[in-house]
């Protein structure tokens, strides 16, 4: 709390002084051109004092003080925001703080033609933040992905797979809220991807159909709405442990929260090597806008179980899924430049995030509720595994294993949600295909 | 006038993308589901059915590349097994736990300078 007020208080001093500083350089501009007219001697001496009080006047109007706006100091609180909540509460740090730094980055105040700012074209940010624009970062970052996962409870427990489906509802729930709230088809698909909870899916879907490029039918070009929709999604994700336990207490009775689960059988590595090949082809033969995503997260995932590319496999899930998402993460962040981020559409998209959260962890829960109405004896599962549908991997499995651990001390559940967590990756990616395929 | 028509229909073609859309979502991960509840462990049986007929089980390997085994070669063979298990207390590990004391160069502290009898 100290700190908060500290930061307040020096980003006030800081808009406060600039008034100050205007004014003290006009009274020295207009003492000094009362004495040249005067005196001919001291001209000299005081076109140097002059030209040293342009220069200064000059430098001045170059800087953020001459050139902030009130939107952007709140975007600039805002950032500060988000890595105070990824340092201090531990919320995805990796994501928050280079997206909270890039959210400064890009609203310090600058003089636009100097190729500066990242929607300057030719700009150092511009050339980073096109691996966004085109879709690039993604699906690397499902590539780091695919080689950090372990599929192996999945294919323990195949039926798991429909939970991951289930939590899909809140894609195309938030498309439909997002159509009534008067947004384009493509805008409203790219806003419904937030539910799939997968920043990478969500960028990679709005940097296709919400880029500001693209023609309506109608002949106007849709929003660019790449950068609302990434912090929406990532901001939802990292609150993941906020907006889920509630939801979950709600909807499944304590009794129902106590099931513990059998334990998943041995997979053997025969299997977790086919699964990538099997699951890429049939996935990819389904919905093969989803190529770029889905296709790298089951390659990085063939080159983690394949047990001969393990250099490979180490290089994509560290080093490589480590670069990406420092650029991804600023370039994000920068995006939100607040002369385009501050906008209605923003909030709205905010609101609508923020709801299809909901919906997709109640899809989840529910579903996994009517499961078990099929499931006898020893397969009931335990209904708090369904809000791990919701990908945000590996948070909410994580969620739901303190949930269930609330309920009951010996009851974990890591395992088990892990199955509907990495299945609701690869729903949100056959998603966004879908959406992709119908809209673009 | 298609393209009025188009606008106005927003809605119901949204209501199109979202049944269709989670109809091939479910599909898609029933299908894998299926798979690899009954179709994995299918495609396991037979790849081991196919695989098995090519093992070779001990009675079939022949007794008669093993006439030059004698009890001396086995023996010979278990004494250098033995050896290598139990003796190899010389074989230290390479890493060094000290580390090197080395400053980088400095011409500050250099004795060449003091040497040449020149600053």
């Amino acid at each position: 709390m100290k700190k908060l007020i500290i930061i307040f208080s020096t980003i006030a001093l800081l808009v406060f002084i600039r008034p100050v500083l205007g004014l003290g350089a006009n009274i020295n501009t207009a003492t000094n051109s009362s004495v040249s007219t005067t005196q001919v001697d001291t001209t000299e001496e005081e076109s140097i004092i002059n030209e040293a009080v342009d220069g200064i006047k000059s430098f001045y109007s170059y800087t953020g003080f001459a050139n902030s706006s009130s939107g952007n100091v709140i975007m600039i609180i805002i950032g500060i925001v988000f890595i105070y909540l990824g340092i201090k509460y531990n919320y995805e740090p990796l994501l928050l703080i280079p997206i909270g730094a890039g959210v400064i980055l890009g609203n310090i105040p600058f003089v636009a033609g100097n190729q500066t700012g990242i929607y300057e074209t030719g700009s150092v940010l511009n050339y980073l933040y096109f691996g966004v624009v085109k879709g690039i970062y993604p699906p690397l970052i499902f590539l780091g992905i695919g080689a950090m996962t372990d599929f192996s409870s999945l294919i323990a427990n195949p039926k798991l797979m429909l939970l991951g489906g289930a939590a899909q509802i809140g894609v195309f729930a938030t498309f439909m809220g997002a159509l009534y709230l008067g947004f384009a088809l493509p805008e409203a698909g790219a806003i419904g991807i937030i539910g799939g909870a997968d920043g990478p899916t969500a960028i990679f879907l709005s940097s296709k159909l919400a880029n500001g490029v693209n023609l309506l039918p109608d002949g106007t070009t849709v929003k660019n709405l790449i950068g609302p929709i990434a912090i929406a999604a990532y901001s939802y994700m990292a609150l993941v442990p906020v907006i889920q336990p509630p939801l979950m207490r709600l909807l499944i009775s304590k009794k129902d929260r106590k099931i513990k689960m059998k334990p998943p059988r041995a997979v053997t590595q025969k299997e977790k090597m086919i699964f990538p090949v099997v699951a890429m082809i049939l996935t990819l033969f389904i919905s093969p806008s989803a190529l770029p995503l889905l296709g790298m997260l089951f390659f990085g995932n063939l080159l983690k179980e394949s047990g001969r590319t393990e250099r490979l496999a180490d290089t994509a899930r560290t080093k490589l899924i480590d670069i990406v998402t420092i650029l991804l993460g600023v370039t994000v962040g920068a995006s939100t430049q607040a002369d385009i981020f501050i906008t209605k559409d923003s909030m709205l998209i905010f609101g609508l995030g923020a709801i299809s959260f909901v919906i997709a962890t109640m899809g989840g829960l529910l579903f996994a509720r009517f499961m078990n109405l099929f499931l006898k004896g020893d397969n009931k599962i335990n209904p708090l595994i369904g809000a791990a549908g919701v990908s945000a991997v590996p948070d909410s499995a994580r969620v739901v294993h303190h949930e269930g651990l609330k309920s009951d001390p010996t009851n974990f559940l890591l395992m088990h949600a892990m199955a509907p967590n990495v299945s609701g990756v690869i729903g949100s990616a056959i998603a966004a295909g879908i959406i992709l395929s119908f809209l673009s | 006038m298609t393209q009025i028509l188009l606008y106005t229909d927003t809605i119901s073609e949204g209501y199109v993308i979202l049944i269709t859309g989670l109809l091939i979502v479910f599909g898609a991960l029933v299908t894998l589901a299926l798979f690899f509840n009954y179709g994995l462990p299918l495609m396991l049986y037979v790849y081991k059915i196919i695989t098995k007929g090519k093992d070779k089980k001990i009675s079939e390997i022949k007794v008669k590349g093993d006439s030059g085994f004698t009890g001396e070669i086995s023996a010979v063979i278990g004494a250098a097994v033995h050896m290598y298990l139990s003796e190899q207390h010389d074989n230290e590990s390479g890493i060094l736990t000290i580390k090197q004391v080395k400053k980088a160069y400095s011409p500050w502290s250099s004795k060449i300078y003091g040497i040449q009898n020149r600053l």
